[in-house]
């Protein structure tokens, strides 16, 4: 045990003092992801506002009909009207994003409306993800025009326009806000916190590994007394706990991060914070441990394979879909914590963590969770040590 | 003392290497590679004992199996009699280590180095700080003991290599090629040191193919030649038989007189 805490802290003060490390684990998740969330929630705010303030710009062909609608629009201050084109042009200036939206009233579109029947209305416009608030707030022009118009036509018939309602229903959502929020926003966290807990260790598992094969440390200290596994176990411990550290300095980062964006709504920001209470992190990081530990033997074992530091960098990095696709599965509308996604590793934290926000967790599953990555923790420590016990991947290349 | 018999290592080679190195001696057709072949010797305390061969003779791969960094194939390696396959930590107790292929950590400083493997080596600290002293001064290391070895030249590094090596004052001491690439100055304190080892009675084997060092330091000298060896013996008894007009004549001689 000795030797394996000497082992361990040499480990730690030689990683802490690589600037690959320092800037996987601290600067990144303290620094940079933190500029990120407020650099992009302050641009999806502002965009969002700028589309929501903008004047829109309409055209209207017509065709003799919709005085009223001419009228209505003409006199709002955030609509600019452009009349007198023929459809064709009308087309052709949404697809050149000089107009937000044409409205093509039918030739006989009064007639039908005096008939009691519904006038035809064409709204051309371009949908994207960008001009999806200027499509609403054009089509919300012609709801107000076609509630006019109904209630015109109900007025002249003698009629109460509540007529039209045949259901009084009141909805009333039983889910808690906890519920809600785990649902929506509850897998951002475990996903963030995974692949922080990944890349974290992903570099002192590279460095002392390979890193240490290729510039002839690792003969060095093979040449100690220490033993294999002692060894392993102190460099299994860095990785690892490497991993846990960035997973917990990405979460400070989200917390300064979203404490700094004033762009973000209170109650958003309120949601979010919600998710960081004690309980749920401290449940969050138990399931970590074990994750962190699987992380590192995977990683040590592939590092320790490589002959070069550049070698298990490029064995490395393609793993991070591995690693991506479980996490983000585990967002995904549909896929729920059972007896078989527990087995699943880093879909199972992601899908746990929901649970643990929403306080929905059982408990039979959650323990399923947690012997499943102790087991896979365990698979991946052998794994490395047969890896490392061979001769001819320690002295390969050397 | 180091007792070494009818020692072998073969090493698998990968279906590219196979096809490489089709026609080459040694390489066997189960698609593996005779890299020590059967060598016998044995190592006596007080006494300098040196391995010499060209690139590719085997020299490294025998001493790593001294230093139970490889597992032989067949055969037996005793040091101090203990048996190095059963029992390869209790070697590394009493062993000490340096090549030119075992490096320094770039991060941490001369004082750590040192102390992590005096550490390794479970030794009490009031021993440690007073072997750490002796040894400091005496390479005229203090001055640099506060430093990141990235930042060190070649020759501090050495010394610091030097101090690694034998902070645990090991009994059986390999050396393997361990002034390749260095400065006069540098290759110099190694040469030292190999002496210092020798008066201290320790068993010390190195390997070169510097013949130089080998009439400098040689009391017992073999030379091995594709995993076998073609001498084994005294310096002297290899000085007085010699042939050639010089130790590199002889040396080549022999290699060229080795069953192919």
């Amino acid at each position: 045990m000795k030797t394996i805490l000497t082992v361990f802290k040499k480990e730690l003060v030689d990683s802490l003092r690589d600037r690959r490390t320092l800037v996987a684990m601290v600067f990144v998740p303290l620094v940079l992801f933190p500029l990120l969330i407020s650099i992009s929630s302050s641009m999806l705010i502002s965009h969002e506002k700028k589309a929501a303030r903008k004047t829109l710009r309409i055209g209207l062909v017509a065709n003799g009909n919709a005085a009223g609608f001419k009228e209505m629009l003409s006199a709002r201050g955030d609509v600019k009207l452009s009349e007198g084109i023929t459809p064709e042009e009308g087309r052709a200036l949404v697809r050149a994003d000089s107009l937000d939206a044409v409205f093509v009233f039918d030739a006989a579109f009064d007639e039908q409306v005096a008939a009691l029947g519904a006038g035809k209305v064409s709204m051309y416009h371009k949908s994207t993800e960008n001009s999806a608030i200027e499509k609403r707030r054009a089509r919300s022009l012609l709801d107000d025009f076609e509630k006019a118009l109904r209630e015109t036509r109900f007025a002249s018939l003698a009629i109460d326009l509540s007529i039209i309602d045949t259901v009084d229903m009141s909805d009333e959502n039983l889910a808690s806000t906890k519920e809600q929020l785990a649902d929506q926003i509850g897998g951002l966290l475990p996903y963030l916190i995974i692949i922080f807990c990944f890349t974290g260790s992903m570099y002192p598992a590279i460095d002392l590994a390979a890193g240490e094969k290729e510039r002839g440390t690792l003969e060095t200290l093979l040449t100690s007394p220490a033993g294999r596994l002692e060894i392993l176990l102190g460099k299994f411990g860095v990785v690892g706990l490497t991993g846990i550290l960035t997973a917990l300095v990405s979460i400070v980062g989200m917390y300064i991060g979203i404490r700094q964006s004033h762009e973000i709504p209170q109650e958003v920001v309120n949601a979010i914070l919600g998710m960081l209470e004690p309980t749920s992190i401290a449940l969050l990081l138990s399931l970590l441990v074990p994750l962190a530990m699987f992380f590192a033997g995977i990683l040590l074992s592939l590092s320790f394979f490589a002959k070069s530091f550049k070698e298990a960098q490029s064995i490395i990095t393609p793993l991070m879909v591995f690693i991506i696709v479980p996490a983000f599965m585990g967002l995904m509308p549909g896929i729920s914590l059972n007896a078989t996604t527990a087995l699943i590793p880093i879909l199972n934290v992601t899908l746990a963590t929901k649970e643990i926000i929403a306080g929905t967790i059982n408990s039979g599953v959650l323990l399923e969770v947690y012997a499943s990555l102790i087991v896979l923790a365990g698979l991946s420590l052998c794994v490395c040590r047969w890896v490392f016990g061979r001769e001819d991947v320690i002295f390969r290349g050397v | 003392m180091i007792v070494v018999k009818d020692l072998r290592k073969t090493f698998k080679i990968s279906r590219q290497q196979k096809r490489e190195m089709r026609n080459t001696p040694g390489v066997g057709a189960d698609g593996t590679v005779e890299a020590v072949g059967g060598i016998s010797f044995t190592c006596q305390p007080g006494r300098i004992f040196s391995l010499i061969g060209p690139n590719g003779a085997g020299k490294t791969t025998a001493l790593r199996m001294i230093a139970t960094l490889l597992k032989p194939t067949s055969g037996s390696i005793e040091v101090a009699g203990i048996d190095a396959v059963k029992h390869p930590q209790d070697i590394r107790r009493q062993l000490g280590f340096l090549t030119g292929t075992t490096k320094l950590y770039d991060r941490l400083t001369p004082n750590e180095i040192v102390k992590y493997y005096a550490d390794l080596h479970g030794m009490e600290k009031s021993v440690f700080e007073k072997k750490r002293e002796e040894l400091f001064t005496l390479l005229d290391m203090n001055d640099f003991a506060k430093r990141r070895i990235g930042k060190l030249s070649s020759g501090m590094r050495q010394k610091v290599s030097i101090v690694r090596t034998i902070i645990h004052n090991p009994q059986i001491v390999v050396f393997d090629e361990p002034t390749v690439g260095l400065d006069v100055i540098t290759a110099k304190n190694i040469i030292d040191l190999i002496r210092r080892c020798k008066q201290e009675g320790k068993t010390v084997i190195f390997s070169t193919h510097i013949m130089g060092e080998v009439s400098l330091l040689s009391d017992d000298t073999a030379i091995i030649h594709k995993g076998k060896l073609v001498f084994n013996g005294t310096y002297s008894e290899f000085a007085s038989q010699m042939q050639g007009r010089s130790i590199e004549e002889e040396f080549i001689r022999l290699l060229e007189g080795a069953p192919r």
